[in-house]
Order: C-alpha cells, then sequence, then structure tokens
C-alpha cells in the first residue's frame, strides 16, 4: 500500500510556524511541516481548516502573517510577484475548480504555459499536447470552450496545465472530488507516474482511498495546527489514532 | 448615536483611504511592468477591438443626437434675438471643446468600465486571476496594460471621431430646421474651431481614457465575495470613472486655458 519512503530524505519545502488570520478569525495558529524529495504528503483536515490556503502559500500567492515558506531552502514569504515566477515554473498549482480560461480553447489553455515561458516550437507544442490530452482521456477536446466541458472534465484539463511543465513539485488541490471512480483511479494512476518520475507533491484531499493509495505520509491538519504527520500505519498505531476518528467522521 | 455615526464615518474614511493606496499600488506596478518584457502585441490589438471598433455605434448616436439638440435648442433660442447665424459658431465650440469629449466618454466608461470591470470581476471570482499568476505570469502585463492601452488609443480617437458626428448633426438641423445655408454652416465652423480647441479637447480624453481603465481594472481585480461582487464591482466602477471624468473635466479645462489662452 504505502511505497516504501526514499531514503534520501532532502527536503523541498518547509513550513515553518505559519500563522496567518483572515480579519479576526486566526486559520492557521503556526502550521509546520516539511515535504521530502519524491515523496507524495497527503494534507488531510475538514472543510474550512485552512487547506488550499497552505497550498496557495506555496506560491506566494498568500503571504503569511508571520512564519516561513521554503522552496528549497529559499523563504518565499519576502518575494514579489517578479521573484516569485522562477518558483511557480518549479512549483505547480492544480487548482480545486480547474480555474481554467474561458476566453481560450482547452488547447491555447494548455499551450499557455508553454508559450509564456520555452521557445518550443507550434508543432512540438501541438505534439506535447496530444499527449497529455490522450493520458488524460480528452483527446479530440483541443478546440472546445472550457465552458463546454463537464466539471470533471475541466479539473482534468485544469491538471494538465499545471503539470505541462514538467514542475519538480506538484500541489494537488481535491483533484479527484467530483470525478467519476473510472477517472478518479486515472487521475491517481497519474500522480503515482509522476511520483515515479521523482515529483514531489503534497495531496489535499477529502477522499481517502486516494489518499490512502497514493500518500507517503500524511499530515492531520485541525485547528490551525499540524496534529500528526507520518506514514499511514504511524498514525494509525496511535493510542486514541487521530487519524481513525478523521477517516470514521468522529472529531479529532 | 453621536459615536455610532462618528466610527461609521470614520470606518467608511479608512475604507477609503485603503482604496486609495491599492489604487495607487495597482497605478505604481503598471508603470514598473510597463516597459519591460514580454509585451502582449496582440492582446493589445484584440483589446482595441473590443473596446474600440465595437464602441463606433454607441459613440454615432450619442455625438450625433447631441449635436442636433443643441443645434435646435440655440437655433430656437436665438432666433427670438435674430441671433441664428451665430448657431454654427456657438454649437461647433462647445461640441469640440466639451460636448463631444464628455460625452463620448461618459458613455465609453458605461459601456467600456462596465465591461473591463465584470470580465475582470468574473476573472476574479473564478480564480483565473490567479492561475495567470500561479502559472508564472503578470495578470498587470496580460490583463491590465492592455486594456489601459487600448482604451489610451481607442477612447480620443472615437472622440475626434465624435467631433465630426456631433458637427455633422447639427449641420443637418441647422440646414433642415433653421434654414441655414450649408456652406455658410461650414465655412463659420472652419473659421471658429481652431487647432488648439480640438487638441484640447481630445487631450482630455487621454485623462478620461485613463480614468475608465485604469478604475474599472482596480474594481475587477478587487472583488470580494463572489458573483454579487461582481456587480458591486461593476457599478462602482461606472458610477467611480463618470465621477472623475466630471470632476477632472473641469481642472483639465482650467489648466488648458491657463497653458493655452494666456
Ligand atoms: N480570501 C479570503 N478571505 C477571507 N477568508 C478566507 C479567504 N481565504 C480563505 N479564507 C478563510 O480561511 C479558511 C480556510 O480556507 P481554505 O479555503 O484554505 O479551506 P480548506 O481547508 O481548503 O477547505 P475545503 O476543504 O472546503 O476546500 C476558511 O475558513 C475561509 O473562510
Ligand atoms: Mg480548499
Amino acid at each position: 500500500m504505502t511505497a516504501p519512503m526514499t531514503n534520501n530524505s532532502e527536503i523541498v519545502a518547509e513550513f515553518k510556524d505559519f500563522r496567518k488570520s483572515f480579519g479576526s478569525k486566526e486559520v492557521h495558529k503556526g502550521v509546520s511541516f516539511q515535504l521530502k524529495k519524491g515523496e507524495c504528503l497527503g494534507l488531510l483536515g475538514g472543510s474550512g481548516q485552512g487547506k488550499s490556503v497552505i497550498l496557495r502559500s506555496l506560491i506566494g500567492l498568500e503571504k503569511p502573517d508571520s512564519g516561513q515558506v521554503l522552496i528549497e531552502g529559499q523563504d518565499i514569504v519576502p518575494m514579489n510577484e517578479e521573484q516569485l515566477i522562477e518558483i511557480r515554473k518549479k512549483v505547480a498549482y492544480v487548482f480545486q475548480n480547474g480555474a481554467l480560461f474561458d476566453s481560450m480553447s482547452v488547447y491555447e489553455n494548455l499551450a499557455y504555459p508553454l508559450r509564456a515561458h520555452t521557445n518550443m516550437q507550434e508543432d512540438e507544442i501541438r505534439q506535447r499536447i496530444r499527449e497529455l490530452l490522450a493520458e488524460f482521456g480528452l483527446s479530440g477536446n483541443e478546440q472546445v470552450s472550457p465552458a463546454a466541458l463537464s466539471g470533471g472534465m475541466q479539473k482534468r484539463v485544469g491538471l494538465a496545465r499545471s503539470i505541462i511543465m514538467q514542475p519538480k513539485i506538484v500541489l494537488y488541490d481535491e483533484p479527484t472530488a467530483g470525478l467519476d471512480p473510472y477517472n478518479t483511479i486515472r487521475i491517481q494512476e497519474m500522480i503515482l507516474r509522476l511520483k515515479a518520475k521523482g515529483v514531489s507533491a503534497i495531496f489535499v484531499t477529502h477522499d481517502m482511498p486516494s489518499a490512502f493509495a497514493v500518500c507517503d505520509r500524511i499530515a492531520l491538519l485541525f485547528e490551525g495546527r499540524i496534529q500528526a504527520v507520518g506514514t499511514r500505519e504511524q498514525l494509525e498505531q496511535q493510542p486514541d489514532s487521530k487519524l481513525t476518528r478523521f477517516v470514521r467522521g468522529l472529531e479529532v | 448615536m453621536i459615536a455610532d455615526f462618528a466610527t461609521s464615518i470614520g470606518a467608511r474614511m479608512l475604507t477609503v483611504a485603503r482604496a486609495t493606496g491599492s489604487y495607487g499600488l495597482l497605478f505604481s506596478s503598471v508603470i514598473r511592468e510597463f516597459p519591460k518584457r514580454p509585451f502582449y502585441f496582440k492582446l493589445t490589438v484584440e483589446q482595441i477591438y473590443h473596446i474600440g471598433i465595437k464602441s463606433i455605434g454607441i459613440v454615432f448616436v450619442t455625438a450625433f443626437s447631441t449635436g442636433m439638440v443643441m443645434a435646435l435648442q440655440f437655433g430656437l433660442g436665438l432666433e427670438k434675438f435674430g441671433g441664428k447665424l451665430y448657431v454654427p459658431k456657438i454649437v461647433s465650440l462647445s461640441i469640440v471643446r466639451e460636448i463631444a469629449p464628455v460625452f463620448c466618454s461618459l458613455m465609453l466608461a458605461a459601456r467600456v468600465g462596465a465591461g473591463i470591470a465584470s470580465e475582470l470581476g468574473s476573472m476574479t471570482v473564478t480564480q483565473q486571476i490567479d492561475a495567470i499568476r500561479a502559472l508564472g505570469t503578470s495578470p498587470i502585463k496580460r490583463v491590465v496594460i492592455p486594456r489601459i492601452l487600448a482604451c489610451l488609443i481607442a477612447v480620443p480617437l472615437l472622440a475626434a471621431i465624435g467631433n465630426f458626428i456631433g458637427i455633422a448633426g447639427a449641420l443637418i438641423v441647422g440646414v433642415s430646421e433653421l434654414g441655414l445655408d450649408p456652406m455658410f454652416f461650414v465655412q463659420k465652423v472652419l473659421t471658429t474651431v481652431v487647432i488648439t480647441d480640438f487638441v484640447t479637447g481630445c487631450l482630455k480624453t487621454f485623462f478620461f481614457a485613463f480614468f475608465i481603465s485604469v478604475t474599472s481594472c482596480y474594481f475587477g481585480l478587487n472583488v470580494k465575495g463572489g458573483t454579487q461582487g461582481v456587480g458591486n464591482a461593476t457599478r462602482a466602477a461606472v458610477v467611480t470613472s463618470s465621477i472623475m471624468i466630471l470632476i477632472g473635466d473641469f481642472f483639465l479645462t482650467k489648466a488648458f486655458f491657463l497653458m493655452f489662452e494666456k
């Protein structure tokens, strides 16, 4: 079940005492965790606990009130938008709802990052997009407008767009929510394939089977802090396991 | 009671101050990113089409009907004093100096401003603006600057066209309703309107174009609270840019007066 961890425990991303409030609501009260190279870290927690904000902060879309966010040892909190571009080429964020550009076709959406950051020729771009769409079971939808796709298809196009630049770290925000079982398995396989290539990932989800299928370690976010982190076995063996309570729908 | 009132005024002033601050921030990032590569030439041309070409109709209607109404009002008013012959002079001057630039800009504030604010607003709530950033590109460069440039190019041109259309409207009414000779009308216009009238009128619209584009981008990018927020932002963009045009017009007129006509 849980893939063996690579011994190489180089840290590619780290949260250090991350605190953030929205208005008077203190959402993060000192979140700390580490993401190791090549691992897939599951981030679980109830709705509204601040998981999306954590992912957004890893590419500088949100700034903490205090604390550090390190990507490959570099603190990205003080970086400006221009400095963040290099970070965003390495770290991909898969939006919860796809966030496709609705003024562009599926093809143009997928070509967008390639056009922005590479000098690829149009036929190379076309080739790459064709392969990627086939991989996601979306062949033949190149010229369709995102608005004409189902929610699940939009999500998959969004996922394809995020990884087309071959990032080192991928942040998945509920990539399987709203997908049918067939496509859920396809996404799991895709995440495992990327992991086999050495891509590190944080996987936010409420879908336990997927979490257990792809994650090496799991972190539980509750009440503004990481309450427990470890492999599934480690967490389940803890006395009064928080993971077990969470999975059973009990209060953590 | 009075304390409540004071607090609410204070809170309001704080909101306005904060908004002014982030408006300034948007403005400064536009200035900072403007000279940097990449330049999205194609996106700018697209916007010129959407903002400029597609607005010709509304500018035509606005200028033509105000020109006609002005000729009629002045004609009927001045006829009692035998001043009908002054109609070409008065009407063409007011059209070129004030009416065409201001009315066309106000109509464009409604059409273009609402369009920009609601489009950027929807992009904000559907996280498309975040996606532009997440993919390592800049919404200022891709979205804001092309719209500002397109407005700076299109609005003055449209207002210039509006000048001619407005005078044409006045000419038609002058001839058909007031019985003026068309040649006399045209000749009077040509001897009255000098190049500074035309230039100052168009120069104003550069500023108006700026007010419209920056304001509506600002409100669009700062939408809070879903679809309802988009509606609020659109309304705020149109109202704010119209007010900026009306107030700005006074000061610009004054400034140009001091500069050009000592
Ligand atoms: N831009 C914002 N303005 C105000 N509050 C916000 C904002 N973004 C997030 N929040 C608040 O922060 C909290 C965490 O939000 P977040 O979206 O990270 O939750 P989540 O854990 O991803 O939930 P879900 O599982 O439902 O996606 C929420 O309570 C939300 O109200
Ligand atoms: Mg979320």
